[in-house]
């Protein structure tokens, strides 16, 4: 299970404690002499001392209070360093797992959802890294060596705390179960409320079509208002649990304080080991007995960000999991460049089984065909056959579980697949356009590609009235105002600046467009084509009939196209 | 100040109208929670320092009144802790309402025609902003402006109780507070501005290369750029967290301050104090009181640095939905058309923003009652624009529209989180679950619902979730049909349904029609066919009028997708 290995490395290094781990606990330490100084000065207000000695006392306490406040910064700067750091390796991880995953996968996380675990639920890793570990240490550290200064001075005062420490790790737990409980139940409803809204956001054009936006927008308030009731029920319950906490807290300083008061007046003359304490000892257990309680305050505030965090964390392990890979995923060094000869077929498939992930039992099996240099070629076969795969086989974006595939008479091997793809060029169905301008969207951040070449291949496409309409102007997000057939002239513009790629694979390039605009695609491609290889899978006769060949697949013996 | 205020002035206006009363009571709650934990710590000093110096004699520790104090010890110590309980409770109820306010408002907003079309063309970003938005504003009260007034009126607390002691004392502790405090607070806001406000940015972008890279990825890679994309979205990260790293650097800078604050005022109060009482004007436990008080006013300024850092961002919020919370949704005003006639249009242009180049340049129609309308034409023709304009989403850049109420089918089905009857209901509100039930049959529906266990109960998921492709086109005819208007408008009513479901759709469409008006936008033969007249457009405006039974009818079907 390295998941859980690696998870648990994470969630370690959020409670173990490295040096920066310490240091707020350091600084909450020198608390205890800060607080001797200031009773000293006090005590000795109270005995009419002189100005200079009780200034000496005070000039201390603030020169103790100002190191505190230093350390603090430190420490709090080296974790949220660290806590960064972590979160930058995680994000990364992540993107190269995305990066390296074939697209064939089909458990690959949705983009949206992939885009939100990265970006925004990673944001919520730092605090939890950063604070929770340091944090807890205080509280079990903290509370512990304020009972242990106080203990020596008054036994009846630290009982009085001590009788708070029993209860507050049954309330830590309480505290720790509900808050968890709350801030995820609130998590989930703030969640579902967003997802409302963007849900109806989403049918605005209905909406508005059937005049019903009144209508909505009263359910989106309703929804909201019950929202809050749900909320704050859980809420109150939470806030009890701390309240009850706080309750001890503010009790406990209460009791040492009028225990203490009674002491000094002499009422209550037991508690001191025999003796009387005096107006600075008074003091100082009095200054102790709030900071014996304030780590635990700490640490239930910060509790909300632990569940957040965790729950971020865990989605960017599974992002970064294993899944079906590219062949040349992990490959390290150049790829190999292997001589690519210059006569012979351009593609041959020998003996391929296809599958559409690595374990599954292969859609066809045997495959044999190949396809010279120059040759335009249909894939044709029912729906499910595995044409998508096969052109993606050839793509090497994914590893076939038998056989041999040739490129340009060298074979597709995890170390060459990434050399042979500069080879060629994909058009898909949807083809995805990038945030960015229209030129942008063209070169890809391809080098090498001028000015010229792009209007040359926006003219060839019949996309410079689009190129003009935009202007520079972004486009993006999923192509947003353009047309279906816009996208895919948009695409074959990509493979039209690539005189390189040799090899066109087209996945069903007029699959949803009108015939006109089909028509327009399939001349558009053909005239890309010539002199290429270029290889369709497609269901369109009339793309088909175009080709010079056909090949037709048919479904493995004994099973059903799907 | 000015500009951050007229920002900010929407959304507290909002505020104010919405739980203005009980976002007050919070804040004041707040503060006296603050006050409550001044007093008692205040109160335990002086009540030490007193009983310490009254024990010393006997005959004052008996007349000593101890109750008085000690019962006050233990009625701040409550009353803190209730008043903190109260705090909570009712902060975030009165937040929680301001946000139910503030999600119908922006909703509202959104539904204007412009700002519907702005989310349209680009939603996912949008809709991630407005979020993002809605969650930045509720840092405003309970990150921003609770603490402030918690943070004033300790300051404001300190500074009386001690000019009890000395008007001058008392005066120089608030003033150094609040201009000590509201510097650091007005300093950090300032500099953890441009960081803030990039690093918002850089989240958004973060998102859209990721989407670009998972969607895009076969592009990429047979581009050779999936190295690059990745090597991008690294830099990105590493100045996500370099903007990160520096608005750490600026909180626990204010941290930092506020600490030494903490660490130099008390102790130079007790100075202060200490001179008082060798001058006999108070004694040692008066410094004591003065001491702790002073100590308990330091404490709630430190939950002022979260806010400052936020505050950028919030103010950015603000600024965005600001516009959209002034105006109530505007809404486009149509003239009726002359008797006869559902729609008609004169010389129209239309527009979208983004775009520089007019989708229709001239275009003129008229639409009789009871007429069928077909709009052929290539994609990016202008077919869906002209639905939008008769539906009143799109403006006409310049020419005429007059046109009766109309009910729009969009080209992909819309449907909600939400049972089937409010799916159904958001047509026609009144109507009663028989009178759904026809639609239903109508649409050819029944069978379906009647074998769902909770019949029009039935929750759907998001979009729809739950219903197949057919099913939930049928649902959205359903739903059109209970909308008593004189004009449908149809954008590819049958696209992806099968040959059969789809002939059968299209059948109970004009059944159901009856005497109204239709207009279809299609590229499909099935859909046009029932047409009585086939506009083809083409170069900005109407390129070819087909009438049913013209020659020119049959061929311009002919040029359609035949299934």
């Amino acid at each position: 299970m390295p998941r859980q290995t690696r998870n648990d490395r994470t969630a370690q290094k959020a409670c173990s404690a490295g040096i920066p781990d310490l240091l707020p606990t350091l600084a909450a330490l020198l608390w205890l002499p800060q607080a001797a100084l200031l009773a000293a000065a006090i005590a000795a207000v109270a005995v009419d001392a002189s100005l200079a000695e009780i200034a000496r006392f005070a000039a201390l306490a603030a020169v103790l209070g100002s190191l505190r406040a230093l350390i603090v910064w430190v420490g709090e700067r080296a974790s949220f360093r660290q806590a960064r750091e972590a979160v930058s390796t995680l994000r990364n991880a992540a993107v190269l797992a995305l990066a390296s995953r074939s697209p064939l996968d089909a458990t690959r996380t949705a983009s949206g959802e992939a885009a939100s675990m990265i970006a925004e639920q990673a944001e919520s890793i730092t605090p939890w890294l950063a604070r929770f570990g340091p944090t807890r240490l205080k509280a079990v550290v903290i509370p512990l060596a304020i009972f242990l200064t106080i203990l020596p001075l008054s036994w009846a005062a630290a009982l009085v705390l001590l009788i708070a420490l029993p209860v507050i790790p049954v309330f830590m737990a309480l505290i720790g179960w509900r808050a968890q409980a709350a801030s995820k139940a609130q998590l989930v409803e703030v969640g579902a409320m967003n997802a409302f809204l963007l849900d109806r956001l989403r049918g605005l054009a209905t909406i508005r079509g059937l005049a019903a936006v009144d209508r909505v927008a009263e359910r989106v308030e309703q929804e909201a208002q019950s929202l809050r009731a749900r909320t704050m029920a859980v809420l109150r319950i939470a806030f009890m649990t701390s309240a009850v906490l706080e309750l001890f807290a503010a009790l406990g300083v209460a009791m040492v304080a009028v225990y203490v008061g009674f002491h000094l007046l002499g009422a209550l003359g037991f508690g001191a080991w025999g003796g009387m304490l005096g107006l600075g000892q008074g003091m100082f257990i009095l200054l102790l007995a709030p900071a014996f309680f304030e780590p635990m305050r700490e640490l239930s505030a910060i509790w909300h960000d632990k569940a957040a965090g965790q729950a971020a964390h865990e989605n960017l392990l599974r992002l970064a999991q294993e899944g079906r890979r590219l062949p040349d995923a992990g490959q390290s060094g150049p790829p190999a460049a292997a001589p690519v000869s210059a006569t012979g077929p351009a593609v041959v498939v020998r003996n391929l089984d296809i599958g559409r992930t690595d374990h599954e039992s292969p859609l066809a099996g045997g495959l044999n065909f190949s396809v010279n240099r120059g040759e335009h070629v249909a894939l044709v076969g029912p729906s499910g056959v595995g044409k998508t795969t096969i052109l993606s086989l050839i793509a090497g974006l994914a590893t076939a579980p038998r056989g041999r595939i040739e490129v340009f008479g060298q074979e597709l091997r995890p170390d060459t697949a990434m050399h042979l793809r500069a080879g060629m060029a994909w058009i898909g169905q949807n083809p995805h356009i990038f945030a960015g301008s229209l030129a942008a969207n063209i070169t890809l951040g391809r080098s090498g590609i001028g000015e010229d070449a792009v209007t040359r291949a926006l003219a060839a496409l019949l996309l410079d009235d689009v190129a003009r309409a935009r202007g520079n102007a972004a486009i993006g997000e999923g192509g947003a105002g353009l047309s279906g057939g816009e996208a895919l002239r948009l695409a074959l513009a990509r493979i039209a600046v690539a005189p390189q790629a040799a090899l066109i694979l087209a996945d069903e390039p007029t699959a949803h467009l009108d015939p006109v605009t089909a028509g327009e695609i399939t001349d558009s491609l053909l005239e890309l084509a010539q002199g290429r290889t270029l290889i369709v899978a497609t269901h369109d006769p009339r793309l088909a009939a175009r080709m010079d060949r056909s090949i037709r697949l048919a479904p493995l013996e004994g099973r059903a196209a799907a | 100040m000015k500009r951050i205020l007229s920002d900010f002035r929407p959304f507290l206006g909002l505020m104010r109208a919405g739980t203005g009363r009980e976002l007050l009571a919070g804040a004041a709650l707040a503060a006296l929670t603050g006050l409550m934990g001044m007093a008692l710590l205040g109160l335990s000093g002086w009540f030490i320092t007193a009983t310490a110096l009254a024990g010393l004699v006997p005959a004052t520790a008996l007349a000593f009144d101890v109750f008085m104090p000690s019962a006050a010890i233990r009625l701040f110590a409550l009353g803190r802790t209730a008043a903190r309980y109260g705090e909570r409770l009712v902060t975030h109820d009165a937040m929680l309402g301001v946000l139910a306010l503030l999600r119908g408002r922006l909703f509202r907003g959104w539904s204007a025609p412009g700002a519907a079309r702005a989310l349209a063309m680009r939603p996912a970003r949008l809709l991630f902003r407005l979020t993002a938005d809605v969650d930045a504003l509720d840092t405003v009260y309970l990150r921003i402006l609770v603490p402030l007034g918690t943070a004033i009126a300790a300051a404001l607390a300190a500074g009386i109780l001690l000019a009890f002691i000395s008007p001058a004392l008392g005066l120089a502790v608030f003033t150094v507070l609040v201009l000590a405090g509201g510097a650091v607070a007005g300093l950090t806001a300032r500099s953890a501005s441009p960081a803030t406000l990039r690093r918002a940015a850089r989240t958004e972008t973060l998102r859209a290369r990721v989407i670009d890279l998972a969607s895009g990825q076969t592009d990429l890679l047979l581009a050779g750029r999936i190295p690059a994309q990745q090597e991008a979205l690294a830099m990105l990260e590493a100045r996500l967290a370099a903007d990160d790293r520096r608005l750490n650097r600026i909180e626990t800078g204010a941290g930092l301050a506020y600490g030494l604050l903490a660490a130099v005022l008390p102790p130079l109060v007790l100075v202060a104090t200490a001179a008082f009482a060798a001058g006999g004007r108070i004694g040692a436990p008066g410094v004591a009181f003065a001491l702790l008080v002073t100590m308990a006013a330091t404490e709630p300024f430190a939950a002022l640095r979260r806010g400052a850092v936020d505050f950028a961002r919030a103010r950015l919020a603000a600024r965005r939905t600001g516009p959209v919370l002034r105006q109530p949704c505007p809404r486009i005003e149509r003239d009726e058309p002359c008797p006869g006639l559902v729609a008609e249009l004169r010389h129209v242009a239309l527009r979208h923003d983004a775009a520089v180049a007019p989708i229709l340049r001239d275009l003129s129609l008229s639409v009789r009652q009871g007429e069928h309308i077909a709009l052929i034409g290539p994609s990016g023709v202008g077919k869906t624009s002209l639905i939008q304009c008769l539906a009143g989403d799109l403006s006409p850049e310049t020419g005429s529209v007059r046109v009766l109420p109309s009910a729009r089918l969009t080209q992909r089905t819309e449907l909600f989180r939400d049972s089937l009857r409010d799916n159904l209901r958001l047509g026609a509100p009144g109507a009663s679950d028989a009178k759904m039930m026809a639609a239903l049959t109508q649409a050819g529906l029944e069978g379906i619902i009647h074998a769902l266990p909770d019949g029009l109960g039935t929750e759907l998921g998001d979009g729809g979730q739950g219903l197949s492709g057919g099913q939930a086109r049928r649902l959205a005819l359903a739903r059109l049909m209970l909308r008593d208007v004189p004009l449908w408008l149809l954008d590819e009513p049958t696209e992806g349904l099968d040959g059969e479901t789809a002939r059968d759709v299209l059948a109970r469409l004009r059944a159901a029609a009856g005497p109204r008006s239709t207009i279809t936008a299609t590229h499909i033969r099935r859909e046009a066919e029932g047409a009585d007249r086939l506009l083809v457009l083409g170069n900005g405006g109407i390129k070819a009028t087909h009438i049913r039974g013209s020659p020119g009818f049959e061929a311009a079907l002919d040029s359609l997708r035949p299934d």
